[in-house]
């Protein structure tokens, strides 16, 4: 009887254990299709088209020996369809092994899809359970993300894991697919990506750059930035690692061309945003503190003076930087990028209400104030440049 | 000398049967004496029976079974003084076996026996028994032959620092290794004999008042409830006494270590020595044993205490490493960093096997290998490991029917599994893999921990004599814990113990 009992035990639990599985998704590594990129564009028929970069195993094991031959270790394919599901399924279709899309490790939006609205990738992407969102989000820039995918990279095996590094030591801007997300569902309804492109396109040397900022308002693609401007974007943003700004401090001479760097260690930026007149107002106040990287002037940085010189000069500079972004983003953008509706949302809550259905229009013309404060901390040298003169 | 009711019913019916009616006292003639022997003993070319004449002038018969006796003790030292004349004249039978008894007694202890049966048993034992013409007793002693190996450091318990001595098959040397260690008469040695043809000797140790006599008890109790003819190793006492006999994890502890032995009974241990075996049994014990060794009370203890972190890495390692690798490759496969997925799937691109498969076959092979170093003769296993190590380690990956992870996976497991330092709890894990395999091949990473749930369950529902197997983790103990997860240095244990021992003193008032 006892025997009987832990008998039935036994067996019960087995049946739980079988039962209560959930998926059962067993997949051997060499039948799957690991797919290290994909990318979306509009075709020219106003088909969506899926492109996806596959990792081939075969090709890495012996991976020097075939980028000698100019073999590449990855393999791209593309298909067209009415949506991401359709694409897919045309992209099965045409492969031995199943898409596996736990490695994905970027998604290139087309520009043109994205100009077009990237409704149906968010579906698709929050969706499917197998895409991770952990995944970099970019935007092509000036091509198809096709184009983009096709490139090969010399620095890396896979190009697309050449952009996941990019991306991950943040030297551009870097944007998660949940973080993307998150951003388009916030109270300004706008996202950032990085904007990536290829250079020396038609030289042996083709690689990929990612230096510009795309702009999205509500699912839509509505421009970029670029240059200081982004820097000082990021800067705002806190991601202000490798950051550096470069600006012309003195006129140039025959000996220097007049140019300071630096190198930001703290930025802290606070955003206040002020009701009058049942209007509200915002003031934009950055503070940052920096080393200074490189001095092609003739100013000795260790005398207080200059230095007083330099930040002031730098903290103007950055300060009309920001004041040409923000009103670039609210006249030509009209798209919230510093998500300055949240700060209204929370510093004045009952009023927000009011005006949340129409705060897009609102942004276009809020007043907004920036103030700049920059400390240089180290100049980064113990003592002058032997061409200084001291006296 | 104890004996178990049912061990002397089981002699008694064995030797009647043959026709010998040996309840009979011993008849007073020796030509008698000498007849009955014979029968009893017939094919039996290794008796010997020799004739004397006592103090010049008695007759005697001397029995005993060769080699056993050390002949050379009793040429030069008990027959010269027995067959030496005395000054009184003729005596009764009475007196004349107390004059040979007290003449023996300077070297020997001799018993008296009366009957048949005492005769015939003390024969086999190794005793001589010595007959005296009209006597109606005869004189039993034992002047054993020592015949034994030299006391070597044992192979499979070597040590860097610590003495280098273990025991041999001899119970009474084995004895008195642990007597060298604990010079006190509070150490205990209660002899048994077991096994209805073998009638081997079996000690049981203990200090007293340290010892728990419950354990004591429990010991005796299961011991007189054995019923077999031999108890040949240790190792039939280990499944016979244990509380779970169907458990692959020991609750006994073995070792060739008298200074094991002694730290153990120190603490409190039972130990068990049987004759014929160099292994002493401890009990009881916890899981934790299994992953302790004597050497780590020599060195010093922060070493000891990271190697003891090092084995219980290990000891998991080996139990699921190789789940781990199958279950992360065919179920979780976004769980590996992305360059690792893909040297993974790069590896795994000409094996025509699953990786269950592919992992158990390897699994297979390396036991098979491990089991055929241990058996083969030493010069052949050498080809072994070579041809193993070649074959198995080189041309499989070329030919491409293994990936070159699972040998990886296969030969650390295969090293994780010899850190366990309790060759019995190496083979709990090792058994216990391959189950833990198949789960991980059928359910991914929820059948491991299924697996190792069951484990867990069966582990704390373990007990050794009354000590429950997790113990001092489950139920906890934290004193007990400074000798567990970490070797404490001995002045804090030390305190610990008395401590703990005073504790036990109030709670049995």
């Amino acid at each position: 009887m006892k025997q009987n009992r832990s008998l039935f035990c036994i067996a019960a639990l087995i049946t739980c254990l079988c039962l209560l599985t959930g998926c059962w998704d067993r997949k051997e590594m060499d039948d799957l299709a690991l797919v290290m990129a994909s990318g979306v564009d509009l075709a020219e028929d106003g088909q969506l088209e899926v492109t996806l970069q596959i990792a081939l195993p075969s090709g890495i094991s012996s991976s020097s020996m075939s980028i000698a031959n100019g073999g590449k270790p990855v393999f791209v394919v593309s298909a067209k369809g009415k949506d991401g599901i359709e694409a897919f399924g045309r992209l099965q279709q045409q492969l031995s092994r199943r898409i596996n899309l736990g490695h994905r490790g970027v998604i290139v939006i087309g520009e043109n899809y994205a100009k077009h609205g990237i409704n149906q990738v968010l579906d698709t992407l929050l969706r499917s359970p197998d895409s991770r969102y952990n995944s970099y989000i970019v935007t092509s820039y000036g091509m198809t993300a096709k184009e983009i995918l096709n490139s090969p990279y010399s620095l890396e095996l896979i190009p697309a894991i050449g952009i996941n590094k990019v991306q991950n030591n943040n030297f551009s801007i870097s944007v998660k697919s949940d973080e993307f997300i998150n951003d388009l569902t916030s109270n300004g309804k706008t996202s950032i990506t990085g904007a990536i492109r290829i250079i020396n396109k038609d030289s042996k040397q083709k690689t990929f750059l990612i230096d510009k900022a795309a702009v999205y308002q509500k699912n839509t693609l509505v421009g970029f930035f670029s240059g200081s401007e982004l820097q000082v974007f990021r800067i705002l943003k806190g991601h202000f690692k490798s950051a550096n700004l470069t600006e012309q401090m003195t006129a140039p001479s025959k000996l220097f061309k007049g140019t300071v760097s630096l190198q930001f260690t703290k930025a802290k930026t606070k955003i206040i945003a002020t009701i009058s007149d049942g209007k509200p107002a915002l003031t934009i106040s950055l503070n940052v503190t920096a080393n200074v990287l490189a001095n092609d002037t003739s100013l000795d940085l260790s005398k207080a003076a200059n230095l007083k010189l330099i930040e002031a000069s730098f903290s103007n500079i950055m300060k009309k930087t920001i004041m040409t972004m923000v009103e670039r983003s609210q006249k030509k953008f009209k798209s919230d990028v510093l998500d300055m509706g949240n700060i209204i949302h929370i510093q004045h809550p009952y009023y927000w209400k009011t005006i949340k259905h129409k705060w897009e229009t609102i942004y276009t013309s809020v007043p907004v104030t920036i103030k700049t404060k920059i400390q240089i901390e180290r100049i980064g040298r113990t003592q002058a440049p032997p061409y200084q003169q001291r006296n | 000398m104890k004996k178990t009711k049912n061990a002397a019913g089981t002699f008694d019916k064995q030797v009647n049967g043959l026709g010998f009616h040996l309840d009979e006292p011993i008849s007073t003639n020796l030509d008698d004496n000498e007849s009955m022997l014979q029968r009893v003993f017939s094919n039996c070319t290794d008796l010997i029976i020799r004739k004397l004449s006592l103090f010049d002038s008695k007759p005697g018969l001397v029995v005993y079974l060769d080699v056993l006796v050390d002949e050379m003790l009793w040429n030069d030292g008990l027959l010269d003084p027995l067959m030496e004349q005395t000054d009184e004249g003729s005596e009764t039978a009475e007196q004349l076996i107390e004059q040979v008894k007290y003449r023996l007694s300077s070297v020997t202890k001799p018993e008296i026996i009366t009957n048949g049966k005492h005769v015939v048993q003390r024969i086999v034992k190794g005793d001589v028994v010595l007959f005296i013409e009209s006597a109606s007793e005869a004189i039993s002693f034992c002047i054993k032959n020592q015949l034994h190996r030299p006391l070597e450091e044992p192979s499979t318990e070597a040590v860097i620092r610590g003495p280098r001595i273990g025991f041999i098959e001899k119970l009474p040397i084995n004895m008195a290794l642990i007597r060298q260690q604990l010079r006190t008469p509070l150490l205990k040695m209660e002899k048994f004999s077991l096994g209805t043809i073998s009638h081997t000797d079996l000690t049981i140790a203990y200090i007293e008042n340290k010892a728990s006599q419950q354990v004591i008890q429990d010991i005796k109790l299961r011991l007189s409830k054995i019923d077999m003819d031999s108890i040949m190793e240790s190792g039939y006492l280990e499944e016979l006494v244990s509380d779970h006999p169907y458990s692959p994890f020991p609750v006994i502890q073995s070792t060739q270590r008298p200074d094991l032995v002694s730290a153990s009974l120190i603490e409190g241990k039972v130990v068990m020595l049987i004759d014929g075996s160099p292994f002493a049994l401890i009990m009881p014990i916890t899981l934790w044993h299994g992953f302790q060794t004597v050497e780590d009370y020599y060195m010093n203890f922060i070493f000891a205490t990271m190697l003891r972190w090092l084995r219980f890495l290990f000891a998991y390692l080996a139990l699921t490493l190789p789940s781990f690798y199958v279950a992360i490759t065919t179920f979780h496969h976004e769980m590996i960093p992305t360059s690792l997925a893909l040297s993974l799937a790069a590896a795994r691109e000409i094996v025509p096997f699953p990786a269950m498969v592919e992992t158990l076959i390897m699994e297979i092979t390396f036991e098979a290998l491990r089991e055929a170093g241990v058996r083969l003769p030493r010069p052949v296993g050498q080809t072994v490991s070579i041809v193993g190590a070649l074959v198995i380690g080189q041309a499989a990956v070329q030919a491409g029917i293994i990936s070159a992870p699972v040998i990886i996976i296969v030969s650390l497991t295969g090293i994780a599994s010899f850190l366990i330092p309790n060759p019995t709890m190496s083979q709990a894990i090792s058994i216990l893999r391959f189950p833990i395999v198949v789960c991980a091949g059928t359910f991914g990473l929820y059948g491991i921990i299924a697996a190792l749930l069951a484990i867990l369950i069966h582990l704390t529902n373990l007990h050794s004599f009354g000590v429950p197997y997790l113990s001092p983790i489950a139920p906890l103990r934290p004193s007990g814990l400074l000798d567990v997860l970490i070797r404490a240095p001995w002045q804090i244990m030390h305190k610990r113990k008395r401590h703990a021992q005073q504790k036990m003193e109030l709670e049995e008032q």
